[in-house]
């Protein structure tokens, strides 16, 4: 459901979204018990997040579940290569700005492999080849430069961002080669990926709703653990898996848990 | 090295040889132990059906999670709130609950194996064991499991699915159905998705 359209200037937005990603990120100083609360702005997440729950149920996934159907699924992979490759070229300028430059030229020629040979982006050819698919983007070259998480946001339409991540949909939008195409040609590109990326996520979102209790909390937190787990680049630190044990408990109340 | 360092360092292993041993295999035997369990049940699942699963893994899930321990963190400050009778029929309700989970997701076998990357001890004697659930036909799920030994056994405490944390997952959503519905609130909940797995699956 995103409905971009070009902005007067390429830089009116960014610095639009890099305000919001500062003012929002001064509200993550409320705590909760002596912690810090991602989630300052949660009574208006949750209405967001039922705005989207509502819109996804009665619109999205009847046609995404009928686009499953529809369309085989040597196709819908195709297309879902076609346009991760578009996006690719996002994910080699943040390898570079985070400073890791052998997996950025091993990104650029992954790009180009399958834009080439993998005819434009439909086949993925650089995987079977050993070049690595990575995912990197604009909030996490932030993390690497130090600026703070800010506050969780869920976004009308979007859904689930940090503060610090939502300059990327600028950075998105101007590394994607479809965002300098008329918007007119452009809608329903836009509706193809979209409803794509949900057919995607179908069996994931049936399993939060089999798994949790609560959605709105399930996926705030998965989506934050998400996000550290892709600043770490899939390996992070071994000492933060225990710090759960010990977090917000008063001095003396660790000997309750800790056998 | 002299004669002196080398006597401090044979004594050395000799003191610490059979704790060492009893660190590295404990622990992984306690995964390895699940995930073949896991396995078994994955290659059987049509055969054993919901209920059958259910049955096979739930000494499993008790005998190898720390649940007492697991509770007493996800349900955090408001654990306080309970009286002992109350702890034990939740621990016996999450024990409820992480079976079903298990048994409702682990439903059928596409050649997938589990793989041990690493073992790393943590402080206050956890340990860290990084693995892999491997699919043929997906990318590899990371499964990072947290032990900790009590008495004289290892018990996993935490796993973490690429990254997600269960416990931090359950804390939040907990946190937030017993701030808006109390804690009977909660069990009610609990025992209604337990309900829901076991009608759907069936």
């Amino acid at each position: 459901m995103t409905n971009r359209t070009r902005p007067e200037t390429p830089f009116s937005l960014l610095a639009v979204l890099l305000a919001a990603a500062l003012l929002t990120g001064c509200a993550t100083t409320e705590t909760i018990d002596g912690e810090i609360n991602p989630d300052p702005y949660e009574d208006t997440n949750r209405s967001m997040y039922r705005f989207n729950d509502y819109l996804d149920r009665n619109i999205m996934i009847p046609i995404a579940e009928n686009y499953v159907k529809a369309i085989p699924e040597p196709v819908r992979d195709g297309i879902t290569n076609f346009f991760d490759n578009l996006e690719y070229l996002n994910v080699i300028l943040h390898s570079f700005l985070q400073g890791k430059l052998g997996q950025g030229l091993s990104d650029v020629t992954r790009f180009v492999v399958n834009s080439t040979i993998g005819l434009g982006g439909l086949i993925d050819v650089a995987t079977d080849m050993g070049l690595e698919e990575h995912e990197e983007d604009f909030g996490q070259t932030l993390a690497v430069w130090g600026v703070d998480q800010g506050a969780y946001l869920y976004v009308p339409f979007l859904g689930p961002y940090t503060a610090r991540n939502t300059p990327d949909e600028a950075s998105s939008y101007f590394t994607n080669p479809f965002s300098y195409i008329s918007t007119l040609y452009l809608l329903p590109v836009t509706f193809l990926n979209l409803l794509n990326d949900r057919a995607n996520l179908l069996e994931a979102s049936e399993f939060v709703e089999e798994a949790s209790i609560d959605p709105y909390s399930f996926i705030r937190e998965a989506y934050l653990q998400q996000r550290r787990y892709l600043i770490h680049d899939g390996n992070p630190p071994s000492e933060g898996y225990d710090d759960i044990f010990t977090e917000g408990l008063p001095d003396d109340e660790p000997k309750l848990v800790i056998e | 090295m002299n004669c002196k360092s080398l006597l401090l360092a044979v004594l050395f292993l000799l003191l610490s040889g059979s704790a060492l041993a009893g660190e590295l295999d404990g622990p992984a035997a306690t995964v390895e132990n699940f995930h073949n369990k896991l396995l078994s049940v994955m290659q059987r699942a049509e055969e054993l059906g919901y209920r059958g699963r259910y049955e096979e893994l739930d000494p499993y899930i008790n005998a190898g999670f720390d649940i007492p321990l697991i509770t007493n963190v996800v349900l955090g400050r408001y654990r306080d709130q309970l009286n002992e009778a109350q702890r034990t029929d939740f621990n016996d309700l999450f024990s409820r609950s992480s079976t079903a989970t298990y048994a409702s997701r682990f439903d059928g076998y596409d050649g997938e194996e589990f793989l041990e990357l690493s073992r790393e001890p943590l402080k206050r004697g956890r340990v860290l064991i990084r693995t892999e659930l491997r699919r043929p036909d997906g990318d590899p799920v990371s499964l990072d499991y947290l032990l900790h030994e009590k008495q004289g056994k290892w018990y996993i405490i935490s796993v973490s699915a690429d990254g997600v944390n269960d416990l931090s997952l359950k804390r939040a959503e907990y946190a937030a159905v017993i701030k808006e519905k109390g804690f009977n609130g909660l069990v009610k909940e609990i025992l209604s998705k337990i309900a829901d797995m076991e009608t759907d699956t069936e």
